[in-house]
């Protein structure tokens, strides 16, 4: 066989000199072909995030304590007992008495129709959409992808179609929406753009993420259902992403790393935040006791895979001898495997503000320290949980107060049903300027605010 | 009349909260008036032409609304029991109930054809529950008219307020949607009030009040409303024709001596007894220490003014009204202290105040709201302007009409003298009467001489 390839070259390169001299020219041509193979083969895959806009909702719509329980009784659903339970966790919720519903369940009763419930979103989706689009002088023909989730909202037409309508995006535009999958379907939506920006070269996607209150009101007496009622509150966010090399210099943030979770295989994590009707036919989410074990168990997972990505050296290796010494020396295991100091790998962390107890329960699994919990626990009180859109209220605030500089690590941690954890990493990559308008600059100054453990009414 | 079905349906109802924080829990106490007024409620209906509203629901003016009572604290909270069994209201930004109600009927129709009991249904008439921690001590009814036109009603418990602070929550209420800044702010200090020592020279005071917290009524007999509107010239005339007697009446003085005369004559056999008129007016003036216009809360005065029956019966209007006139001028600020006094002697144990008792009635009330009349702004003018058609949303769509009802009056009746749109001299007569009376006093010539125009006073 060398033989046969050895006359083969040999002949060539006869061939060659005989017949065809290389020529300059020739050279050149072959040598651009092959360093346009290699940068086509090396060319990068970068996710920039431009900008967000979260959104501001009018103070007229908030819901101080005494309204909220106020509404509860003139709705006449409610008897007593369950009156008593929701004024008890709304109190201790850690949520304050700036968050905000939307109009319709302002109403006695509220208003769950379908009309209302698309106002809502549309009022939502707009304000960010404009917000966004005109900060940064967009077209919006020039949207290649346009990704939505709100998960226990779904229209026909969908909500992308809505804001195709309203903004006229152009008529190739890939538009999806998700719906059904929870909290942390925000960071799902960002993990589909990734994938598509991969597909899909020189393009902007927008990413929409947001709830619906309106239609998802309880009126059934179920505690674990009633909770529902008590901490989701009116919010949404609007993500530019591209993956265009002249977005490079303007984008905030790079995406480093995106990790998903799903521990739904496992029965008690499935059934841990469930949509049901209760027995009286009346349908609602349930939250189970088991909720926290869930969580912890997902973002132990979820670490297992971040953590090679993100951590220095030192802390795997801590980490991988403490699993070893908890193999093989069963009395460590009274300790616990070592937590990895992520503060070593993160500047900044944004924990879903799905409640006191969550924030409460990560920080203390991830050793984190009270300020880097700061976000999280600021947006619960100011907004609530706003579910998916939470993590970019806590980025908000980061923002407005001045703390991501460039070059810092964002971690930012959702949960939701499934039960999925999702995580991704950003990286700032230019200097952010804290005087520049979002959702928390009308308030930042008076920010942070200790929390009372019991809130006054 | 009664069986007929009402032009009004309420179709919706939400609560609107105020827009920024009132911070932390706090309990505002009512003063001694507050609470003698319990019994009462007021309801004011501001007619607009033009609807200032749009869909409502995402509208700037429900906004303005939720900015405006950000100042009112005392409007947002809600009524509860102190440890002494008093009230005050305790300020926790509960908010304020607006309901939304159509009418099948024109602006000007339904001027011109409806009456007073259905004029009730343009405002929220609710009585205060056993428990009223989440009741809405304010509430606002907005009314849309077929055609574009609407009727705004603000109702509320008259221990939180008077006439003249109800008005002045609603005018900022339209300044604030102009984006003006609020000419008479809200002042609120319930120990404004507080008693100050006087001799007690006025017994006859504590017997008129004592009086009115006895009297019992029997079977509620039905009272019907109607309105009469007089111009400025006609005014101007009656008081020319007056000026002989009493040279510097009000048009105040000159209505409520007409309508008093008239009326007791209507009563008929009765007419050789006492026959008495009880005047209501603001009493924030009348101290020495004069209490701001917008202070927020109760701040009147009832006064009594008895004649015999033959003298009005037999005198000229011009007497009575000097009366009446004498009367007003000589209500000083001692009279007033000497009612806070008597109110706060009637305390019971532990320093909780007596139940309250029907303030407006027995005998036939006037209200006087000549207080509201202000200098005009208009260079040049020496017009009296009212603060209560100063209320525009729009910028100069001024209310074409202003009806101003007190709830829960019984006994003779009810008179409120009213600024009109139109300015200067020109007054809206508010007449609250049993039924038959009312009726007669509509043909009465003496006053229909003067060419009232007759509004809300049902089809005639």
């Amino acid at each position: 066989m060398e033989i046969a390839l050895l006359r083969y070259l040999s002949f060539t390169n006869l061939s060659v000199v005989a017949e065809f001299p290389i020529s300059l020219t020739h050279l050149l041509a072959i040598t651009a072909l092959i360093i346009a193979i290699i940068c086509f083969t090396f060319r990068s895959n970068s996710v920039y995030l431009v900008d967000f806009s979260c959104y501001l909702p009018p103070d007229s719509l908030r819901v101080p304590t005494a309204n909220f329980i106020e509404h509860c009784e003139a709705s006449n659903v409610f008897d007593q007992e369950c009156i008593d339970f929701q004024v008890k966790i709304l109190e201790r919720s850690g949520i304050g008495f700036e968050s905000c519903m939307p109009i319709a369940v302002h109403e006695i009763p509220p208003n769950s129709s379908l009309y209302k419930a698309q106002e809502e979103a549309e009022m939502v989706l707009s304000a960010i959409v404009k917000d966004l689009l005109s900060k940064h002088n967009i077209n919006p023909k020039s949207i290649d992808i346009l990704v939505s989730n709100c998960s226990l909202f779904c229209p026909t037409p969908s909500l992308t179609s809505m804001i195709i309508n309203k903004f006229g995006f152009r008529s190739n535009v890939k538009s999806v929406s998700l719906s059904g999958m929870g909290c942390s379907a925000g960071m799902l939506s960002i993990s589909l753009v990734k994938d598509l920006l991969k597909v899909h070269k020189n393009s902007v996607a927008l990413v929409l993420s947001m709830e619906a209150i309106t239609p998802n009101g309880y009126k059934g007496k179920v505690k674990p259902m009633l909770m529902a009622n008590i901490l989701f509150r009116m919010g949404g966010a609007a993500i530019l992403l591209s993956n265009r090399k002249q977005d490079k210099h303007k984008a905030k943030y790079k995406l480093q790393n995106l990790v998903r979770t799903h521990l739904g295989s496992d029965d008690q994590a499935y059934q841990s935040v469930f949509q049901q009707p209760d027995e009286s036919g009346k349908v609602g989410v349930s939250l189970s006791r088991e909720l926290l074990h869930v969580a912890a168990k997902a973002l132990r997972t979820n670490i297992s895979e971040l953590g090679p990505l993100v951590l220095p050296y030192s802390e795997q290796l801590k980490y991988g001898w403490s699993v070893i010494k908890q193999k093989i020396w069963f009395s460590a295991g009274q300790k616990g495997t070592y937590v990895p100091n992520f503060k070593k790998a993160f500047e900044h962390f944004c924990i879903h503000a799905g409640g006191k107890a969550v924030i409460d329960a990560i920080e203390d699994n991830l050793r984190l320290h009270k300020e880097d919990a700061e976000a999280s626990r600021m947006t619960l009180y100011r907004f609530g949980n706003t579910s998916s859109s939470s993590l970019w209220y806590e980025l908000s605030y980061l923002e407005a107060k001045g703390r991501v500089k460039k070059g810092d690590r964002v971690w930012q941690i959702a949960f939701g049903s499934g039960f999925k954890c999702n995580s991704a990493v950003w990286k700032c990559i230019s200097d952010l300027d804290p005087d520049l308008r979002n959702s928390w600059s009308d308030r930042i100054h008076l920010y942070p605010v200790e929390i009372p453990n019991v809130s006054d009414h | 009349m009664s069986s007929k079905k009402s032009r009004v349906s309420v179709h919706s109802k939400l609560t609107v909260v105020p827009s920024k924080p009132s911070g932390s829990v706090k309990f505002n106490p009512f003063s001694s008036l507050d609470h003698a007024m319990g019994l009462h409620s007021l309801h004011m209906v501001f007619y607009y032409k033009k609807n200032p509203f749009g869909s409502f629901e995402l509208d700037p003016l429900r906004e303005s609304l939720s900015g405006v009572i950000s100042m009112y604290p005392k409007v947002t909270g809600r009524l509860t029991r102190l440890e002494n069994g008093n009230w005050a209201v305790k300020c926790h930004d509960a908010g304020v109930r607006v309901m939304r109600a159509k009418v099948s009927a024109t602006l000007d129709e339904w001027l011109r054809s409806a009456d007073g009991s259905e004029e009730r249904d343009l405002t929220v008439w609710e009585d205060m529950p056993q428990e009223p921690n989440t009741w809405s001590p304010f509430r606002v009814q907005i009314n849309d008219f077929e055609g574009g036109g609407v009727a705004i009603g603000l109702s509320c418990s008259h221990m939180l307020a008077d006439l003249t602070s109800a008005t002045l929550l609603f005018k900022s209420w339209a300044e604030v949607s102009r984006r003006e800044p609020i000419e008479h702010p809200p002042f609120f200090n319930s120990s404004a009030l507080h008693g100050q020592l006087v001799p007690n020279k006025h017994i006859q005071l504590g017997k008129y009040y004592a009086t009115k917290s006895e009297e019992q009524f029997q079977a509620s007999v039905k009272m019907a409303t109607a309105t009469f509107k007089f111009s400025n010239s006609v005014i101007k005339q009656c008081l020319y024709e007056v000026n002989e007697n009493c040279p510097n009446a009000t048009p105040f003085e000159l209505l409520a001596g007409l309508f008093w005369s008239r009326i007791t004559r209507l009563k008929g056999p009765k007419s050789y007894n006492t026959h008495s008129l009880s005047i209501c007016i603001d009493s924030r003036k009348l101290l020495q220490d004069p209490l701001p216009i917008g202070y927020f809360g109760n701040a009147l005065h009832f006064s009594q003014l008895s004649l015999k029956g033959e003298e009005i019966g037999h005198c000229e209007l011009g007497h009575v009204v000097e009366l009446v006139h004498n009367r007003v001028l000589g209500i000083k600020e001692e009279e007033f202290w000497a009612v806070m006094n008597w109110f706060e002697a009637q305390k019971g144990e532990g320093g909780k105040f007596a139940p309250p008792f029907r303030m407006y009635g027995p005998e036939l009330t006037c209200i006087s709201l000549e207080h509201m009349l202000v200098p005009s702004q208009v260079a040049g003018s020496t017009n009296m302007t009212s603060l209560i058609y100063a209320a525009t949303f729009d910028k100069d769509e001024k209310p074409v009409h202003v009806s101003g009802h007190v709830g829960n009056v019984e006994g003779e009746g009810l008179i409120v003298v009213m600024p009109s749109m139109e300015e200067g001299l020109a007054r809206t007569v508010l007449v609250t009467l049993p039924e038959k009376e009312l009726a007669e006093l509509c043909e009465d010539q003496a006053i229909l001489r003067l060419g009232p125009t007759m509004l809300l006073s049902g089809k005639r």
